[in-house]
């Protein structure tokens, strides 16, 4: 039965709100590793939320099952659910929460799954596998393309009717370089998934990619260890994806302002009073949440609730000005948010969450940003990261970095990490690259809410110098 | 709908098995769920959730090469033609990829079957005595209670089940400084009783957090790591340190340790044990481990988690650990540190009782960073003075549980998973606590 007609099936129960969210996911992966094809996998899943409002309280129920009997019983138990939990709801909502859409999204790219031709990617993989195989010491050389096809249909009882389908594509590669001397990965592509189609990938571009990080990782593995000191600090946009995601994205959360994390992911260092006043970065800083970038991972028409989404500046001149939030939080702090309520999937309900959140070029170009370093380090591609529950205390970890000496890169220096403060750390932000440096990102993998949902986001940067951070390397 | 119930799942696989032809093979691995969510901040309601969700991944073979997919399933006839679409889709593409040399065929490990489903109170009953004991406090955190089921069926006519029945709270409660202590109270059976003196001890807990947090300056410091601390670090240990997938690939983190060329403490023994109950012993394949797996015994190496694939590979024998060589049910053993004399030992130092966020800093050199969290205290000559304010740290397992490790604790905590990205986990850990010396603090 079409969703439609399963939501008008529904219509003599009586709601403050009903919603259904059909989501039909198809996914394939191959991978090769040391030129052995290791496998290939294509993966379906579909379900259906349907979003009850009950004396201002909202509850949900997911289910597999498409039967009208059984979306019936699903919605029963949630509309009982909704008045049971409404004795104790922590905030009360109305149908301003609840705005109605109408409209479609379709990804720049469009993937057929049914004309897929498994050995032209198999093929594909096993030359990147072999264009990595350039010594001996590369002991680790893997491959991999993900395809997914997100189909998404959304109806409600206020008229909302909303279809997306969101392709998305990425080609992942990595190169392990080990010997007596110790071991040394670089990558490539982890966070460079995009909304286009398989035509967007160039063999000749992934070839040469390929080749390099596997220079790079036996360069590494013949490097001394970053040093220990306090110097400026030059970032690529692959380090500065996760910097923004961890030190700006989630802090903006306005669930997480709410407390409403507190028990899982945490909550932040921002206070509501400071919307508008803090002083969040160097006024070189802004970031915008911006959900039509096209192709870049995260872009939509609209979320999981139905909010239409458009492009909103959270962070100006340096300054806070907006949160990442839903109409529900939104309402519960009386600040300004954006279209974010999304979730994972049909079976989990939809947070406050991340799209595209981005940091706008500045006007520097690559050169007068090393130019203008007497000591300091330029490193590339995150490999760890770990921050506190409010966001304040960072630690992070490069693949790969440079030293800059007299405002040159010299040597090539292994295991690079630096440590700092949120708000410090995004004031000492000294120089931002042009348009030239600015490169988009995508990761799969931001995790938060109870239960846990895991979503795909989009960042995008510059090149970034921040002057006198706390840098070191690793060992004991 | 009933998709949860072995009979479904048996009868789905036999009919899907039965179209097979004589040079395929196929193993089905199910997982399903009946959950309910109910999130809570300021001890009320912000979400509540039911969810009834199931699905199978199959891996086929043909020859010398490998597949998979996966379908939902529903427990109807659809199940059954979007099987065999996706099989026959797989049949055309399976011949024109390369072999697989390390492929892992499916075999014949038996047959079990094990469900423990135990009554427990209406949803509705458990939510509200939870939110009663709790109507005069801040807790955040979210209670989920119902079924989870891990079920596997192959060509060979191996076959099996489980389903247990669970639930839990996790939560946390907060001071008007909004410092905070962390509690699971978790099991089968939903005790009231054992429900208020749960929340009653998290509440006393968070009486010593009133008193005026003291800021503690980066250094190196005797700390005592509570269980739920050591279960973080165990928990880490799972992302490439015991896999010999990831040591033979140049990813692993205990290298030196796998090579004898380090020891741990001999105070330090890990090993995976089944017999804590609360995940099933077959993998993704249907292999069953074994009931014991010592990975690390008085400080020495002994055994990695190798999968029949990672076996293939290395010409290695498999202890059948799962695809990511993870560890399912890890248990660490006690020493001799009595809980009365925990803090008499600490003497002046930091008692932790979470850790947060923990990521490889050097992976050479088995060195972790992540955050100290909730209950935290700085204790001086034995007695706690203050709540700490949240410290980075920056540290070795070789020294954590080598060279500093200097006392162990007598008892060891049970800590039941409560992960649930894309399903509801099983599994879970047991870990004392930890005395240890010159643990280095960095931010």
């Amino acid at each position: 039965m079409k969703l439609k007609n399963l939501l008008d099936s529904l219509t003599d129960l009586k709601v403050e709100y009903l919603s259904l969210r059909e989501v039909h996911t198809k996914s394939l992966s191959l991978s090769v590793r040391n030129e052995v094809f290791e496998g290939l996998g294509h993966n379906e899943d579909h379900g259906l939320m349907i979003e009850v409002m009950m004396n201002g309280q909202l509850a949900y129920g997911a289910t597999n099952s498409f039967s009208p009997e059984a979306v019936r019983a699903c919605a029963l138990e949630t509309i009982e659910a909704a008045i049971k939990a409404s004795k104790f709801s922590l905030s009360k909502f109305s149908l301003e929460e609840r705005p109605k859409t109408v409209g479609e999204y379709k990804s720049p790219g469009q993937i057929s799954f049914d004309d897929f031709k498994p050995k032209t990617w198999s093929d594909l993989l096993m030359s990147l596998s072999a264009n990595m195989k350039i010594h001996e010491h590369v002991i680790s050389r893997s491959a991999a393309l993900l395809v997914t096809e997100m189909q998404t249909h959304f109806v409600a009882t206020n008229g909302s009717d909303i279809k997306q389908t969101i392709h998305r594509s990425a080609i992942q590669m990595s190169a392990v370089a080990s010997s007596e001397k110790g071991s040394q990965r670089r990558s490539y592509g982890d966070d460079q998934s995009t909304q286009f189609g398989l035509d967007h990938f160039n063999k000749t571009h992934l070839e040469a990619q390929a080749k390099k990080i596997a220079e790079e990782a036996l360069l590494l593995l013949n490097a001394e260890e970053c040093p220990t000191e306090t110097m400026d600090l030059l970032l690529a946009p692959d380090q500065l994806y996760l910097q923004i995601h961890e030190s700006i994205g989630h802090p903006l959360e306005l669930d997480r302002i709410l407390g409403d994390e507190r028990n899982y992911a945490g909550w932040s260092f921002v206070k509501p009073d400071d919307f508008g006043t803090l002083k969040y970065g160097s006024s070189l800083m802004n970031v915008t949440f911006d959900p039509t970038v096209v192709g870049q991972y995260a872009s939509y028409f609209a979320d999981d609730i139905g909010n239409k989404a458009k492009r909103e500046f959270l962070i100006k001149d340096g300054v806070l000005l907006r949160g990442l939030g839903s109409l529900e939080s939104q309402k519960r702090l009386g600040l300004p948010g954006v279209a974010s309520q999304r979730a994972t999937s049909w079976n989990r309900a939809p947070i406050d969450r991340m799209a595209n959140v981005n940091l706008e070029p500045g006007n520097s170009s690559l050169e007068d940003m090393i130019k203008s370093v007497k000591r300091g380090i330029f490193m590339r591609t995150n490999r760890s990261w770990s921050i506190d529950d409010y966001r304040n205390k960072f630690q992070f970890g490069c693949e790969f970095a440079q030293l800059i000496e007299d405002g040159k890169l010299t040597k090539i220096v292994k295991n690079p990490n630096y440590r700092g403060i949120t708000a410090p750390f995004w004031n000492q932000l000294k120089m931002v690259g042009d348009k030239s440096t600015f490169e988009i990102g995508g990761l799969s993998n931001c995790g938060k809410g109870e239960p846990n949902q895991v979503i795909f986001v989009g960042h995008a940067s510059p090149v970034c110098l921040f002057s006198q951070i706390e840098v070191f390397g690793g060992g004991k | 709908m009933n998709a949860l119930e072995s009979s479904q799942f048996q009868s789905f696989a036999q009919k899907i098995l039965n179209e097979l032809k004589s040079d395929e093979e196929l193993t089905l691995n199910f997982s399903g769920e009946k959950t309910l969510f109910s999130r809570f901040s300021n001890a009320k309601v912000r979400q509540v959730t039911n969810l009834e969700q199931a699905g199978i991944d199959f891996n086929f073979i043909k020859g010398n090469r490998t597949l998979s997919f996966s379908i939902p399933f529903q427990a109807s006839e659809l199940d059954f033609s979007l099987a065999l679409k996706k099989l026959n889709q797989s049949r055309e593409w399976i011949v024109t990829l390369p072999e697989d040399p390390y492929l892992v065929r499916p075999q014949h490990f038996g047959e079990t079957k094990e469900e423990n489903l135990p009554h427990l109170p209406h949803n509705d009953e458990m939510i509200s005595m939870v939110l009663s004991e709790a109507s005069h406090v801040d807790l955040a955190g979210v209670f989920s209670s119902g079924d989870i089921v891990r079920g596997t069926s192959n060509s060979k006519g191996q076959s099996h089940w489980f389903k247990t029945r669970n639930f839990y709270l996790d939560y946390s409660l907060y001071n008007e400084k909004q410092k905070a202590v962390k509690s699971l109270y978790a099991g089968s059976t939903f005790d009231s009783k054992e429900l208020k003196r749960n929340i009653r001890e998290a509440e006393f807990k968070l009486s010593l957090m009133n008193r005026e947090s003291k800021k503690v300056p980066r250094g190196e410091y005797r700390v005592y790591l509570a269980p739920s601390a050591v279960s973080e670090l165990m928990g880490t240990l799972s992302w490439g340190g015991v896999s010999m997938a990831a040591h033979q690939q140049g990813n692993g983190s205990l290298k030196d340790l796998w090579q004898q060329k380090k020891k741990l403490s001999p105070k330090f023994t890990l090993e995976e044990d089944f017999s804590l109950g609360l995940s099933p012993r077959f993998n993704e394949a249907g292999e069953v481990s074994p009931n014991r797996l010592p990975l690390i015994e008085n400080g020495e190496f002994k055994n990695f988690l190798v999968s029949s694939r990672t076996a293939n590979e290395y010409k290695l024998e498999s202890n059948f650990a799962s695809d990511w060589e993870s560890m399912r049910s890890p248990v660490m053993h006690s020493g001799d540190l009595k809980r009365d004399d925990v803090l008499k030992e600490l003497n002046t130092g930091l008692f932790i009782s979470d850790l947060h966020y923990l990521n490889w800093s050097d992976r050479e050199t088995a060195r972790i960073t992540g955050m100290t969290r909730y209950a935290c205290f700085w204790i001086e000559n034995g007695e706690i003075v203050a709540p700490i304010l949240d410290l980075r740290f920056d540290e070795s397992y070789y020294s954590i549980f080598g060279e500093n490790l200097e006392r162990v604790t007598d008892f060891k905590e049970l800590n039941p998973s409560t992960g649930s990205y894309f399903q509801r986990d099983v599994g879970g850990s047991q870990t004392p606590g930890v005395l240890v010396s010159n643990f280095k603090f960095t931010l």
